[in-house]
């Protein structure tokens, strides 16, 4: 389960006349198990930031975010390291990879820093590709040179390619043909069906629709 | 409750009346990565350093503990530092040119570092040296040759693997992909990385290029006038800056 409890969060931009942007204030909601929560609302309301937060890359200002029993808001680098590791799943908007490297290899990172064997890694990572329907001659090629689409669902392999009790999942169906679309709504709805709660950002009704998701309005939820 | 690997408390060191870097306190755990970023002269180099053994700190506290056992590096004799120098830590130079010999063949540069720790035997040296002469990607037929034959990023690749041959429990980088080609880099990155990741290695490593920290790096720090500014996870620093300094760093990159 996550659960938000009472957070706040602004952006001091020091270089901008010190100007203060406020995303929200007193912002609380949680994420039951097998749980699929939409976060709503348009552009700049704080939708990644909820994310980012989550996943520990935005800084917490007041309030709490509680995971495992720990509180993401007073943990050290290495405790949220560790528990990423352990835990949570983030699929970001864009792929960010080094040059040079397969999509195959990015993918299997994530097995292999967990200490899983090469072999088995592998074997996930193909049964993956071949259900994200990449075609199988761009398996060992940089994702850097693939379509947006293409790059998109290698981002969403890499995220879900452990079994993590918890998902953050930013615009994944974003980018997408129907056909893939329906893939990688099956992947989410499968997550769902084993446990993980998911909190993600879709942004067409569609998606929504298909994941029988609770919507979380930020218009509402946050007062400015 | 894991030990950290490396302990440091409020370390200084001065340059006559110049600050090179002062009241340092960071810790590092096994397997991590930490980037040190910061511009020039804000005391990145003065700091690893010092941590290296190559500097002599003013004061403070540098602590390593590795396989249970506490080294307090600025309390032991001489001998014992060297060695420990030798067996558990590397240091890997932005010009490759200072951490190898030139007119030492290839496999001769990585075989005198095994010596260094008590190699004797000439054919487990040939045999490791051509092994990670492999892993660093430098075809394993030039292994005769002088390194002054070699191209830039091959120079690098050749330091790295002198260095990582002996398996050392912390790696010092100092701008290691600064001196390459863009072409270069990457490769040189993307090496580093997945040696990172399959030999678990502890790094310290300064870079002024946050797109190389954020490849590489799990934590950072930043830099100013020999303090550090900043720290945390390194997405949650260059994403969410909480310092005028790091702020105005993050958003001066350049996008292609």
């Amino acid at each position: 389960m996550i659960e938000v409890k009472k957070v706040n969060k602004s952006f001091t931009l020091f270089n901008q006349n010190n100007a203060k942007i406020t995303v929200f204030k007193n912002l609380n909601f949680e994420v039951n198990p097998g749980e699929i929560v939409a976060l709503k609302g348009p552009s700049g309301i704080g939708k990644s930031s909820i994310l980012k937060m989550i996943y520990g890359s935005y800084i917490i200002d007041k309030g709490a975010i509680i995971i495992n029993n720990k509180n993401i808001a007073t943990l050290s680098a290495q405790e949220i390291l560790k528990l990423r590791k352990t835990s949570i799943g983030y699929v970001s908007q864009f792929l960010k990879v080094i040059p040079r490297i397969s999509a195959l290899d990015v993918i299997m990172e994530p097995l292999l820093n967990s200490g899983d064997n090469k072999n088995n890694a592998y074997k996930k990572s193909i049964k993956l590709l071949k259900d994200l329907n990449i075609e199988k001659n761009l398996w060992h090629l940089s994702p850097l040179t693939f379509s947006g689409g293409e790059q998109q669902r290698i981002n969403i392999a890499r995220g879900f390619i452990k079994d993590l009790p918890y998902l953050l999942l930013d615009e994944p169906t974003a980018s997408l043909d129907s056909r893939n679309r329906d893939i990688i709504i099956n992947l989410i709805k499968a997550k769902s069906n084993r446990g993980v709660s998911i909190i993600g950002i879709f942004h067409d009704e569609y998606s929504r629709k298909k994941l029988n998701v609770r919507e979380i309005d930020l218009n509402i939820e946050t007062k400015h | 409750m894991i030990i950290p690997l490396l302990k440091v408390t409020n370390l200084s060191k001065s340059y006559d009346n110049i600050v090179g870097c002062k009241n340092i306190s960071m810790s590092l755990y096994p397997g991590e990565v930490l980037g040190i970023v910061g511009e020039s002269g804000s005391g990145k180099t003065t700091l690893i350093n010092c941590l290296s053994g190559n500097l002599e700190p003013d004061r403070g506290k540098i602590i390593f503990s590795i396989n249970n056992k506490e080294t307090d590096f600025l309390n032991i004799s001489e001998s014992e530092k060297r060695k420990f120098i030798r067996t558990d830590l590397a240091f890997v130079h932005q010009n490759p040119r200072d951490g190898l010999r030139l007119n030492v063949s290839a496999g001769g540069n990585i075989g005198e570092k095994l010596m260094s720790v008590g190699y004797r035997h000439y054919g487990n040296i040939r045999s490791l040296a051509t092994k990670w002469m492999n892993k660093v990607e430098i075809d394993k037929s030039r292994i005769d040759d002088l390194p002054i034959t070699f191209s830039g990023g091959m120079l690098q690749r050749l330091q790295i693997a002198k260095n990582l041959i002996t398996s050392p429990n912390v790696i010092f980088m100092d701008e290691p992909t600064g001196g390459l080609d863009v072409s270069v880099q990457a490769r040189v990155l993307d090496l580093i990385r997945s040696l990172v990741n399959e030999l678990n290695l502890t790094v310290i490593i300064v870079s002024h290029d946050l797109a190389v920290i954020r490849l590489l790096a799990d934590k950072m720090i930043v830099m100013k006038n020999g303090t550090v500014i900043e720290s945390g996870l390194s997405d949650q620093v260059l994403e969410d800056p909480q310092q005028e300094y790091t702020q105005l760093l993050v958003s001066s990159v350049l996008h292609v």
